[in-house]
């Protein structure tokens, strides 16, 4: 059975540390889901239940990066972030996938603009709020580097 | 925290290709052991110490499903334009589906990185356990899905360079079957008192008060096995309502549970619907679980769309039965005594009209499967067609009651 809020303070002995992207809206008990929680005799219908209700509000099939913290005595709790900085970035620049060699070939470019609404998208998720807007650009840029997706000014 | 994806320098990825590149130069910290866990319908992963190019994608070509689902995730991302329904929806499930699960170790303190990583490079999952390994206290297992067919090698290479590892981590790699957590799941259901006099039990297990109503189901790949709060509203919406002899419509039946539940409790008719094929399996058996036969549940699978037509769908593949059915279901709409919807927000939304539509004038409709934050919205957009609108809640979940206005 899901924990609720009130368990987040208690300090729980934790079983594993479970990641994965779930498409929003679409949880189902088929891969990814079922294999990584179904290990752990987690349940998966009412992850999948939960997970889809909260995630209502993002466009359909958005791949979410979910963090589930599985507890010995098999409740679980999860987190939902957005979706990676570098599936932003191949949606901004409308590429499938990331260069094969980053520093030597850029298959694509970008504007400071796109870096900046990817940066205010991202400063909306739980563990971001924290960060300046000038340090989450610099992450994006960093990473969209490491991706051979060149940032300029102005497109 | 956002993954960092920069590489701390160039020069470990570089030493990592040339080490691929010359099996000579292969660094002794990375053998890879293949064991091939039951799935006896593949041959044994061969993977030659220099490749790159997987021989897995050659011959594990045996779940394209599998391997579909793996990278539809990514493809789907990309496209904006996609509006494809879930593909998992359409298609049947393949229980003998195989899938890779792969263990790697690393240093704990670069567990976090190299999972981030990992995702970013194709793993569908990964999970890191906090048993502590018997060995070595500074390192830690890391266990990483991938749909079959993948190449896990230049997956966990290229995490591992991403991450910024100054070292090859050892893994190992090792076939799963989907069946094998499915029966793992399976476990996890115990019989559960919904209400006084009102269990309902997991198929395997036994009622703890046979005297009381027990409602039997087996879950399967559905939803609905009795313990989750939305159920328990409905079910205690149903409870409320049902007096003897109502025709009810359980929209969105999953194992079927809320259907069952009415004619145990008195209605003389009740249907499923579903958009999931899963479900209308999973709802067929569990009637037949409970004494019922299929005439009084009859039980649909629809389509998707959120358009009713008066006519039936023509795109139907399986030909005349499924024409005949959805004229029944069709010409059933205006009449249902009372109408269950345990389903989303999104679809809720869309689906109004179509709910209610079922209804009969001043027939009872309930919806749940929000949460208590969603309730202003779906009161927003139910009132138009709703009188006398009550909301139950449990567990930060939440149920909407009305009548159909005449």
């Amino acid at each position: 059975m899901a924990a609720t809020l009130k368990d987040a303070a208690a300090r729980k002995p934790v079983l594993a540390t479970i990641r994965l992207i779930v498409p929003a809206g679409a949880a189902r008990p088929a891969p990814p889901v079922g294999p990584a929680l179904g290990f752990y005799r987690l349940n998966l219908m009412a992850f999948c239940k939960d997970f889809n209700a909260r995630t209502q509000k993002y466009k359909a099939d958005t791949p979410m990066q979910v963090t589930l913290t599985a507890y010995k005595d098999s409740t679980f709790e999860f987190v939902v972030k957005s979706p990676s900085v570098s599936w932003f970035l191949k949606k901004a620049a409308g590429i499938e996938t990331a260069s094969s060699r980053p520093g030597h070939s850029n298959i694509s470019s970008l504007t400071l603009r796109h870096v900046y609404e990817i940066a205010k998208l991202k400063q909306a998720d739980p563990f971001c709020k924290h960060m300046s807007l000038e340090a989450l650009c610099k992450s994006i840029i960093g990473t969209a580097n490491s991706m051979g997706i060149e940032i300029v000014k102005d497109l | 925290m956002l993954p960092s994806l920069v590489r701390a320098s160039h020069a470990p990825l570089r030493r990592l290709i040339s080490s691929f590149s010359s099996p000579r130069a292969l660094s002794p910290r990375l053998p890879y052991v293949i064991s091939s866990g039951g799935a006896g319908s593949l041959p044994p992963l061969i993977l030659p110490l220099c490749a790159f190019s997987s021989p897995s994608r050659d011959s594990a070509c045996g779940s394209s499903r599998g391997a579909q689902r793996g990278m539809g995730f990514c493809a789907r991302a990309v496209d904006v334009s996609d509006e494809a329904p879930s593909t998992s929806a359409a298609a049947g499930y393949d229980l003998s589906a195989p899938y890779l699960s792969v263990r790697i170790r690393c240093l704990k303190q670069d567990a976090e990185v190299l999972s981030e990583a990992l995702l970013c490079f194709g793993a569908t999952s990964v999970t890191v356990d906090d048993i502590a390994d018997a060995g070595n206290l500074d390192e830690i297992s890391i266990t990483s899905i991938y749909a079959d067919g993948e190449d896990v090698n230049s997956s966990v290479s290229s995490a591992a360079s991403s991450a910024g590892l100054n070292y090859s981590p050892v893994y190992e790699i090792s076939v799963g079957k989907q069946c094998d957590w499915v029966a793992t799941m399976q476990e996890t259901y115990e019989p559960t008192e919904v209400a006084d006099g009102l269990w309902v039990v997991p198929k395997w297990g036994t009622p703890p008060d046979p005297q009381a109503t027990n409602i039997i189901i087996n879950p399967g790949l559905a939803f609905g096995a009795g313990e989750h709060p939305t159920t328990k509203l409905c079910l205690h919406f149903l409870l409320e309502v049902i007096k003897g002899g109502e025709h009810v419509l359980d929209y969105g039946t999953g194992t079927g549970v809320l259907g069952i539940a009415a004619l145990k409790m008195g209605a003389a008719v009740a249907t499923g619907i579903d958009i999931d094929p899963q479900a209308i399996i999973s709802a067929s058996e569990n009637l037949l679980l409970n004494g019922l036969h299929p005439n009084q549940m009859p039980v649909y699978l629809v389509s998707t769309s959120a358009q009713p037509s008066s006519l039936p769908n023509p795109v139907d593949e399986s030909g005349e039965n499924k024409l005949i059915n959805n004229l029944d279901l069709e010409s059933s709409r205006g009449t249902y005594d009372v109408v269950a919807a345990n389903i989303l927000l999104n679809p809720l939304l869309e689906l109004v009209e179509d709910i209610v539509g079922y209804a009969k004038a001043g027939g009872i409709v309930a919806v749940s499967g929000i949460l208590v934050e969603q309730v202003p919205k779906v009161k927003q957009i139910y009132s138009t067609y709703l009188d006398s609108i009550l909301v139950s809640e449990m567990d930060g979940w939440a149920c909407l009651q009305g009548t159909r206005r005449v």
